[in-house]
């Protein structure tokens, strides 16, 4: 039974029905779990029933180390979708990241720590060429480590900010960020940072409706830029637009704002206080990820090691004994 | 036209003149080696010069377009050919299919628009510089062992029998086809190992299941199924090498047709 569960012809039939899983997976977008988790634990019990019946598969050790560190890789692979976390997170420039994600996925054993990965957004800058091609993200940031000491640095779309195991990365998502006070009539006032649509994606829809904390008002908020930001014929750099106004409607009032100015509005008073701008940031949780790597090169130098060893004893146009 | 293309056009001229040269010497029951591998070598300096005078010109390497990924990957299989040919004296007959075989590739080139691309923010790394090196290693090894492959049907179909005949035996020819295939298997491995890293660098996520990720563990997957079939089922070398050339068209479907079929994030249009 082990014998049969450990044959090299079972293997090919479940090499066969990973294929056909990965396959189903491309046509039919079916969830990766189900159509390529089942064939790889097969693989892997096949593997360790091959491991256990066949000794001439002990006797070649590097063969079985690539065979192994390929159980391991689906393994850990397997134990990182348990404790993953991917998702996004939006952050005004000058403020903290408190934890605060605007959506994301996780595995069923991970405990979100989100909030002790603190961490400030510092500003950006970002170069276009002509045409609007996006050029690198520099993000500055600063955190506080765990022995209390004031850091920085500058981040990126693929230099990552790792802190408490959670990494940040800068996405083209970014925009721009009216700070806006509401004083409802005889309450504290509020502030907000509102984050307009992405920028320059949406370039022709910076609006959103937002409502009014405490009050159960809804105004529509729209953000017009009076220059060009990002010139499409030459090289440009992002930034927040000096000339610009926001034209507030709702609760019966209509007003264009500038930086400074206020209204009245359902018996309160709105400020615009100024304009900043938000980045928005990946965010990926994997602890398995060095290891799967390391697990993934030893299997990759082992085939070569496996080979070497075979073609050294054994030159190709030499007849088998 | 941009500066690079008249040597493009000259090193394509290089590689037909080598390919006509092998294929001519298979008819004629003699192949003029020295001569193929000169042209296919002044083929890839003329080449390489056209790379070049490219990379410098736009500041980033031919990663971008259609017209710079063919390019490259001409050159990278031509290159890896070339040292095979000079190294495995059982190989050069090989060039009779494996050239004109490219030819394919290079009308291609030529009917694709030398247009400028944009080089992504999230190819600034040294990972998309590896990944795509060990790629090229992976396939050029994969086309040696496709080379190999084709004398060893030719010969089971009857072609080219008395120009075969000094070479070894078919059993012989499948066993080194097998062995650049394993070659191949090696590079695989570590070009998707680095892709994950450089995924995970770029996108914050080491495997995504894209198209191209997908087509690629295909092809690995591929790769495993036939050598594993070749150990088990002992198949004879006519078998070995059909299944040598359906996983080389896998690789091939994999690298220059799903890139450009597909719209995920892994073209780098982020």
């Amino acid at each position: 039974m082990i014998r049969a569960l450990g044959s090299v012809r079972f293997t090919l039939v479940l090499l066969g029905a990973l294929a056909a899983g990965v396959v189903a997976l491309l046509a039919l977008d079916l969830p990766p779990t189900w159509c390529v988790a089942a064939p790889l634990f097969a693989l892997t019990a096949n593997l360790l029933a091959a491991v256990a019946t066949n000794p001439a598969f002990r006797r070649q050790g590097p063969l079985l180390a690539f065979h192994l560190a390929l159980a391991a890789v689906a393994a850990l692979a397997a134990i990182g979708r348990l404790t993953y976390l991917q998702g996004g997170a939006e952050v005004t420039s000058g403020q903290p990241f408190t934890g605060e994600m605007v959506g994301f996925e996780r595995g069923p054993l991970h405990r979100v720590r989100l909030a002790e990965a603190a961490f400030v957004n510092a500003g950006f800058e970002i170069d276009y060429a002509a045409g609007l091609r996006r050029g690198p993200t520099r993000n500055l940031v600063r955190w506080t480590d765990e022995d209390g000491v004031a850091r920085r640095a500058q981040i990126g779309d693929q230099d990552a900010l790792v802190l408490r195991g959670y990494r940040f990365y800068t996405t083209s998502n970014k925009g721009f960020a009216p700070r806006l006070v509401w004083t409802p009539a005889g309450g504290a006032p509020h502030e907000v940072d509102l984050h307009m649509p992405s920028y320059p994606v949406f370039q022709f829809g910076q609006e959103l409706e937002w409502n009014l904390p405490r009050s159960g008002t809804t105004v529509k908020v729209s953000l017009q830029i009076d220059e060009d930001i990002i010139d499409p014929e030459k090289a440009s750099r992002f930034r927040v637009p000096a000339r610009q106004r926001l034209r507030i409607e709702g609760a019966g009032a209509a007003a264009e704002l500038r930086p400074g100015e206020s209204m009245a509005l359902g018996g309160g008073t709105l400020a615009y206080v100024s304009l900043g701008s938000w980045m928005g940031y990946k965010v990926s949780y994997d602890w398995t990820l060095p290891w799967i790597f390391a697990a993934a090169a030893t299997a990759a130098l082992a085939l070569a090691a496996h080979f070497a060893q075979r073609w050294r004893a054994r030159p190709w146009d030499v007849e088998p004994a | 036209m941009t500066p690079e293309l008249p040597w493009l056009w000259a090193a394509l001229l290089a590689y037909v003149f080598a390919g006509s040269l092998a294929a001519g010497g298979l008819v004629l029951g003699r192949m003029p080696e020295r001569a193929v591998l000169a042209m296919i070598a002044v083929g890839l300096a003329l080449h390489a010069a056209s790379i070049g005078i490219r990379w410098e010109r736009l500041g980033h390497g031919p990663f971008i377009t259609m017209f710079e990924i063919l390019s490259s990957n001409l050159w990278s299989l031509l290159f890896i050919y070339a040292l095979a040919f000079a190294r495995v004296k059982a190989i050069r007959p090989s060039a009779a299919f494996v050239l004109p075989a490219l030819f394919i590739m290079m009308g291609w080139l030529l009917v694709t628009s030398p247009r400028d691309g944009h080089f992504p923010a999230t190819y600034r790394t040294v990972w998309l510089y590896v990944h795509v090196g060990l790629g090229k290693v992976f396939l050029g090894a994969v086309l040696v062992s496709v080379g190999i492959a084709s004398i060893v049907l030719a010969r089971s179909w009857g072609i080219g029998t008395q120009r075969f005949a000094r070479l070894p035996a078919s059993e012989r020819l499948s066993e080194l086809a097998f062995r650049f295939l394993a070659l191949g298997l090696v590079f695989e491995t570590l070009m998707l190992i680095t892709g994950a890293i450089w995924a995970q660098d770029a996108w914050g996520r080491y495997w995504a299941w894209d198209p191209l990720e997908t087509w690629s563990f295909l092809t690995w997957l591929m790769l495993a199924f036939t050598l594993h079939l070749r150990a088990t089922l002992r198949v004879g070398p006519p078998v070995g090498a059909a299944l040598v050339i359906a996983t080389f068209c896998v690789a091939f479907l994999t690298f220059f047709g799903v890139p450009f079929l597909s719209t995920a994030p892994h073209k780098g249009a982020v």
